[in-house]
């Protein structure tokens, strides 16, 4: 039951991939600064220790651009609960039928996971591709490192589509636990 | 309260029922007027949607961490820095810098001279202080190390930490390169102080000049000037202004206006690190809070189409307005609270040997100042929008 959810939160991410390029935009700029102070990790050390501590600025740096990734990915659950508030009376079909509660939590999951992944991933391309040409170009004196750079993608794939699920479950939960006649009545 | 007093039968009950289903112009007025009352109805409008004013509310006060913390490394390196000044000046107004220029070093916490100070002839009456500075590979590691005439002959000055540091203790004795001194322990300065020979073997020529004038110009704003004409050498009231040629004259107490020499200085080194890439940084997680907020926002709004037909249809379209903006209001003090509060956290355990107490306080009071422009903007946005459709529209297109 849980793979047909799935199916049919595809099917319905697919319908409103519209919407969905906010919160993947947000979450790209948070991970494309992710990646690029991981890709860039000797020029942020260099300039960290203009300020003295370097290590100390280093993890500093490190902190605030998870953070700002994680902002991105706040915005992928508000996205969320705008969705499920949109769809409250389509979740009440659904339960009114007989569709129980995990294959709707996992069809609603699908659209914030796919969201944080996929402006993960295009963060990360971007960040890549801006080193790649800054590099060749001259535009920037720092050289891209390969090793940080893999670890920075990976982090912000990882830590995009765990904080999306961690932030999306709850509201997701909620929405299929409602009984179906209080989904259909005050739906919107 | 003129809801009470226009219906003095109705009990508080009734009567705070009866303003929110049957709202006129005197209820409107008196809604405005009650804070109370436009509190506890946001709160209610916030709450009919938990998690999401919970997500808003986090991903605002993320977004107020990453500027706190920013702000709060920005304002240490600024102190520090400001320390290192007054350590040169000792109340000196006129610092003759080399040409080379000066920097500050922040593994020593101190300001170093990048070549050695101008030849300088000072006029009768003014006393001038050459000071040898540099770093020093000491036994435990680098230190700072100042040498000048106001050092008695065979003596180091130490803190009691860089004392710690060395194992030594007052009035023992301690070699610096060749010559042996005897400590003595004051102040609390991680700048090691030696006479001026001992620093000159020890780093070599670099260095510079603190002057005083005579005590009948104390408290001119043209000491740079007047210095200036007796030595040739240009000067300049702005730290921002690097040193070349023979040199520079900072004057540290002229120029008028109401920024000082030192708050220039320290603002100059405080955009060091606000300019960095970790203050860009921090700015982008600023401007997608923000994004988060108006979302946020457009959402309630947009679900909430019905209800404002209703209040706009019976002339109540600008009280929408503050209704938005205590909801958001609420919504970005208590995500300011938070952010604070996690930045406090993040800041005293992840960088203890720059941050302090003091700085993070001052860098949550800086970035308070976003928050009313941020609040009535979040708000005025979906509520533009909002007001600019008629009531039956709203009405009809809800559903």
């Amino acid at each position: 039951m849980i793979r047909r959810g799935l199916s049919y939160g595809m099917l319905s991410t697919r319908r409103r991939a519209s919407t969905l390029l906010l919160p993947m935009l947000t979450t790209a700029t948070g991970a494309f600064l992710v990646v690029q102070v991981f890709s860039l990790t000797g020029s942020v050390k260099v300039q960290a220790s203009a300020f003295g501590n370097k290590d100390q600025f280093f993890r500093a740096t490190l902190l605030i651009a998870v953070v700002v990734l994680l902002v991105g990915v706040v915005e992928v659950a508000v996205c969320t609960t705008r969705t499920i508030n949109q769809r409250t009376r389509e979740i009440g079909v659904l339960g009114a039928t007989g569709v129980s509660r995990s294959p709707v939590v996992a069809a609603l999951m699908v659209e914030p996971i796919v969201a944080a992944f996929g402006g993960a991933v295009c963060g990360s391309i971007l960040a890549i591709v801006v080193d790649g040409v800054l590099s060749a170009t001259g535009g920037s004196s720092a050289e891209p490192e390969l090793g940080p750079t893999a670890v920075g993608v990976t982090l912000a794939v990882l830590i995009s589509i765990a904080s999306a699920a961690v932030t999306s479950i709850v509201p997701s939960w909620h929405a299929a636990s409602r009984p179906p006649i209080r989904s259909l009545s005050h739906g919107g | 309260m003129t809801v009470l007093q226009t219906r003095p039968t109705l009990t508080p009950e009734v009567a705070a029922e009866t303003s929110a289903h049957e709202p006129t112009p005197e209820l409107a007025a008196s809604a405005v007027g009650n804070g109370g009352r436009l509190l506890r109805f946001a709160l209610a409008n916030l709450t009919r949607r938990p998690e999401r004013f919970v997500l808003s509310t986090l991903g605002i006060a993320l977004a107020i961490m990453a500027v706190v913390v920013v702000r709060t490394l920005s304002i240490g390196f600024a102190g520090s820095s400001s320390a290192s000044l007054s350590e040169v000046l000792h109340g000196a107004p006129l610092w003759v810098t080399p040409g080379q220029g000066i920097s500050y070093n922040a593994q020593l916490s101190a300001m170093l001279p990048d070549g050695p100070a101008p030849q300088l002839t000072v006029p009768p009456g003014w006393t001038a202080l050459h000071t040898v500075a540099g770093a020093w590979n000491s036994s435990a590691g680098e230190l700072a190390i100042y040498g000048n005439a106001r050092i008695a002959d065979g003596t180091v000055i130490l803190s009691r930490s860089t004392a710690n540091k060395l194992s030594v203790s007052d009035g023992g004795p301690l070699k610096v390169g060749t010559t042996d001194l005897t400590v003595s322990v004051t102040g609390n300065s991680p700048i090691v102080m030696v006479p001026e020979q001992v620093a000159t073997a020890v780093v070599g020529s670099k260095s510079w000049w603190t002057v005083m004038p005579p005590a009948a110009l104390n408290g001119r704003l043209d000491l740079g000037k007047l210095l200036s004409a007796a030595t040739g050498l240009p000067t300049s009231t702005d730290p921002a202004n690097k040193p070349s040629g023979a040199g520079l004259i900072y004057d540290t107490a002229g120029g008028g206006g109401s920024v000082t020499f030192q708050q220039r200085f320290t603002a100059l080194y405080a955009g060091k690190v606000t300019g960095s890439m970790l203050g860009m940084v921090s700015n982008v997680g600023l401007i997608l809070g923000f994004i988060i907020a108006v979302t946020s926002f457009l959402a309630s709004v947009q679900e909430r189409r019905r209800e404002f037909g209703i209040m706009a249809s019976i002339g109540l379209a600008d009280e929408v307005l503050y209704f938005f903006l205590v909801e958001s209001a609420v919504v970005f003090v208590l995500a300011y609270l938070g952010g604070a509060l996690l930045a406090g956290v993040a800041v005293l355990t992840l960088v203890p040997g720059v941050a302090s107490v003091s700085a993070w306080a001052q860098a949550a009071g800086m970035a308070a100042a976003y928050l009313p422009a941020m609040a009535i903007v979040g708000a005025l946005v979906p509520v533009h929008r909002l007001l600019q459709q008629r009531p039956v529209s709203l009405l009809a297109d809800a559903t």
